[in-house]
């Protein structure tokens, strides 16, 4: 707080002199900054708009029965929409279904995508193999869904033929077969999608303390044992982002399973997002398509959570409890 | 030598400059999208009756109009001679086309939204027709007007093929019209003549009669004249499969071929509802009778022999198959003839393909012991219609464009050309359609019309099917019970009662 005081002087008194309280904490307090939150208005007002507008829409409409005719309104319908969901045995299937096809997904292509980042690593032809490692990614995964319905045709496929040429497929169907189809699915899943998570663990990679790798290899440790107890823990960041990534895209993609087999055969494909999209822009039954929008969109936020629970740094972990 | 640094041509960009630039682009973008969105245009010149024809025609020259349509051969042939009508009326027509499930998504939604950025759609009679009858305007109000230029044969339904009217115009009420009859695709066998005839002695050596494709083949001879191929192809592999169904991922392919074959036993209908009206409330399906057991159990047995890839065909693909050769009979729509017929694109091409009607049902398979078997034939009747959240100037001047699609000339022209498949009687009695019946033919559809217009679509061959405002549910849920029938998930008589039990849930029963 400022003062007016007197001072004493070499010389005398000098009068009027403004002096401050010296309290230390007040030397390091950060000046009140209520501009930046002016300046974050128009960045918050546009998030507001595209994602707090429609999440508001979105619930609106699961409580209603919509009528998109002009001049009709729409209908309350309480908990109706969600009510429903509880005894509607597709909506169940396609959560079991998505289950499936999601943990399938990520199991094969984390693993897949981490041992390529592995071979990649420091080889001599990174830069070109990344280049062309990164190619089905750029792909629009319509296209992609098309390239591989082709491959798996029974008439003249080429992927359809390997595998009959070599016993796997004697007389039968790729995406005829209930059982083969949901493969062929993750199959081209896992070839579009895997160098996302090989790139970002090869990011990883490279972060991986040199010192720390040198100095294990000193104690004895073989590649193997090198890869698991130090970069391992190293990627956990970079693998969470991957997954994340992965596990809320497989939660919403619906592009190659709507190509390939539309849900089919015998829905032995619906994951959930395809029967929303039926629900919603097949049948036009906005309001219990928003319904199984919003149970979709919980759980997806509630699994995000989970996985950053699981997967959290252990490195950050130790620190953590040594500030403790 | 002269040369000039580098340095004094490059001008770093700064990033003013550039956001600047970004912005531009952003908003010129933004702008353009919306000038594109907001596209139709109406002009119009006044008329009144005692006008003279071309004044009618070019009442509202100047004026632009989107139509959205299916990918099919007329829509294709209508766009490629989309000058005839420009210079006819002056009215621009942007036609865009797509599959058929993406047609029903942009148009549900266009006419759901009133905000009428199709101003013409096409209207497939169950997919399309069926749940948005509502959208459509009333084109009786425009056939009496006598300030447009109407066509000089009418649209009352004795000018179209039997019941096409009623099947793609008229929804729940008889009176309001919908839409006109612009194409059809009407189910009739292409099947392999020249294997036929050259495998006839095994086969009988086999089945002790003849291999040959009549009237009165049954699907119960199907189910032989398949399970031969089969054998056959197992020991020759240049020799095809014999049948496959259409299944694939739309709803309606495989409700409609279903349907052909549970008609063709006792004329078993799915719903107690005249099916030239439709009915918003249908009431307990007739699924699960044991009628419908029976008839699934016989299409089980078809499929248990058929195509090993059966479950992945829709109707598009399945032509494919038979005209790459994969199999050696197809129940397939008779626009695809066209395509069949083409040597560049099929191996079935070149007098190898006869055409039929459906194979008739199978005695046997009916449960109450009669003869009443028919020929199933269904259709998919492809109209045209208004979108009435139009204003009425864009409706009057979307009604020319209709009506001269529709028209006798129009049609004759898409025949003509890639291969049409009219809805107006008046188009077969041309001699050159009638001489086009047999081969060679320049028009290649022409060959199946005695199979299609003089015997599949006669009473009482012929089942249109339920028109429910509700038809996409209904579509998907026959088609995953029937799937999950022929994988051997669900049982025929389990497949059907599951069929039952969500039919009847979505119909509040």
């Amino acid at each position: 707080m400022a003062n007016i005081a007197n001072i004493d002087v070499a010389g005398g008194v000098v009068r009027g002199v403004r002096t401050v309280d010296y309290v230390p904490e007040d030397f390091n307090r950060r000046p009140p900054r209520y501009y930046l939150l002016w300046l974050m208005l128009p960045a918050i007002l546009l998030l507001a708009a595209i994602s707090l507008y429609p999440l508001v829409w979105l619930i609106y409409m699961s409580l209603h029965e919509v009528q998109l005719a002009p001049g009709k309104s729409d209908v309350w319908a309480g908990i109706d929409n969600f009510s429903r969901l509880a005894t509607d045995k597709k909506f169940l299937r396609g959560w079991l279904t998505l289950f499936k096809y999601s943990a399938l997904c990520l199991s094969v292509e984390i693993g897949l995508g981490v041992l390529v980042a592995v071979i990649l690593n420091n080889n001599r032809f990174e830069k070109i193999l990344v280049t062309i490692f990164l190619m089905p990614m750029m792909m629009a995964p319509v296209i992609a869904g098309f390239l591989y319905m082709f491959l798996y045709n029974g008439t003249f496929g080429w992927y359809f033929w390997i595998l009959q040429s070599i016993g796997l497929l004697e007389g039968g169907s790729i995406l005829g077969n209930k059982f083969w189809a949901m493969f062929a699915i993750v199959a081209t899943d896992v070839w579009q999608w895997t160098p996302l998570i090989a790139l970002i663990t090869l990011a990883g990679l490279k972060r991986v303390p040199q010192d720390q790798l040198e100095a294990h290899m000193v104690d004895g440790a073989g590649p193997f044992r090198n890869f698991f107890s130090v970069a391992l823990p190293n990627l956990y960041p970079f693998l969470l982002i991957a997954i994340l990534l992965r596990f809320m895209d497989n939660f919403r993609f619906i592009d190659h399973i709507l190509i390939m087999t539309g849900g089919g055969p015998a829905n032995a494909t619906k994951i959930l997002p395809t029967y929303l999209f039926d629900v919603s822009f097949k049948f036009f039954e906005l309001g219990r398509g928003a319904a199984i929008a919003f149970t979709l969109l919980l759980l997806t936020i509630l699994l995000g959570l989970v996985l950053t629970i699981v997967f959290e740094d252990p490195t950050r972990k130790l620190r953590t409890q040594r500030e403790d | 030598m002269f040369s000039m640094p580098k340095k004094a041509l490059y001008k770093p960009i700064s990033r003013r400059k550039f956001l600047e630039l970004g912005g531009g682009v952003a908003t010129a973008l933004g702008a353009g999208s919306i000038a594109v969105g907001m596209n139709s245009v109406i002009t119009r010149r006044p008329v009144y009756a005692y006008s003279s024809d071309e004044a009618k025609w070019r009442q509202y020259e100047g004026s632009k109009l989107v139509f959205m349509s299916e990918n099919t051969p007329p829509s294709f042939a209508i766009r490629d001679n989309i000058q005839a009508f420009y210079d006819l009326t002056g009215i621009e027509v942007e036609i865009l086309t797509d599959g058929l499930p993406t047609v029903q998504q942009k148009v549900g939604i266009d006419l759901r939204s009133g905000q009428a950025d199709y101003h013409l759609n096409y209207v497939q009679d169950k997919p399309i027709g069926s749940p948005f009858a509502d959208f459509y305007a009333d084109l009786n109000e425009f056939s009496v007007d006598d300030t447009l230029p109407l066509d000089p044969q009418g649209y009352g339904s004795d000018v179209w093929f039997e019941n096409y009217l009623d099947a793609c115009g008229v929804y729940y009420e008889r009176g309001p019209i919908r839409a006109f009859p612009y194409d059809c695709a009407v189910s009739c066998t292409f099947y392999r003549q020249d294997l036929f005839e050259q495998l006839t002695k095994d086969f009988e050596a086999d089945y002790g009669y003849r291999l040959e494709f009549t009237d009165e083949t049954t699907y119960k001879d199907m189910v032989d004249i398949t399970e031969f191929f089969g054998k056959m192809h197992e020991r020759d592999s240049s020799i095809p499969y014999g049948y496959a169904q259409h299944h694939g991922s739309f709803g309606w392919t495989t409700q409609l071929d279903i349907q052909r074959h549970m008609y063709a036993q006792n004329q078993w209908l799915d719903f107690a509802v005249d099916d030239t009206l439709g009915s918003k409330n249908p009431g307990p399906t007739n699924w699960g009778d044991a009628q419908s057991v029976k008839a699934m159990e016989g299409y089980k047995a078809l499929a248990d022999v058929s195509h090993p890839d059966n479950l992945t065909n829709g109707t598009l693909e399945l032509n494919t198959v038979y005209a790459a050769g994969g199999v050696a009979m197809q129940i397939q729509y008779h626009e695809f003839a066209a395509s069949v017929e083409d040597a560049e694109q099929s191996v079935a091409a070149g007098g190898k393909t006869a055409y039929a009607m459906g194979p008739k049902g199978a005695v046997e398979w009916n449960t109450d012991g009669g003869d009443n078997v028919v020929n199933a034939t269904n259709c998919g009747i492809g109209g045209i219609g208004i979108n009435a959240g139009a204003s009425m100037d864009l409706q009057r001047a979307a009604f020319i464009f209709a009506s001269w699609a529709c028209s006798h000339d129009t049609q004759l022209m898409v025949l003509r050309g890639v291969g049409g498949t009219p809805t107006r009687k008046s188009v077969l009695d041309v001699p050159e359609v009638q001489e086009a019946r047999n081969r060679p033919t320049t028009m290649p559809n022409a060959l199946t019309f005695e199979a299609v217009y003089d015997k599949g679509i006669r009473t009482p061959n012929m089942v249109l099917g339920p028109k429910l405002p509700k038809s996409n549910e209904y579509h998907e849920i026959v088609r995953v019970g029937t799937q999950q029938c022929i994988s051997g998930e669900l049982s025929a008589q389990e497949a059907c009662e599951s069929i039952r039990e969500e039919l009847d849930s979505i119909h509040d029963v």
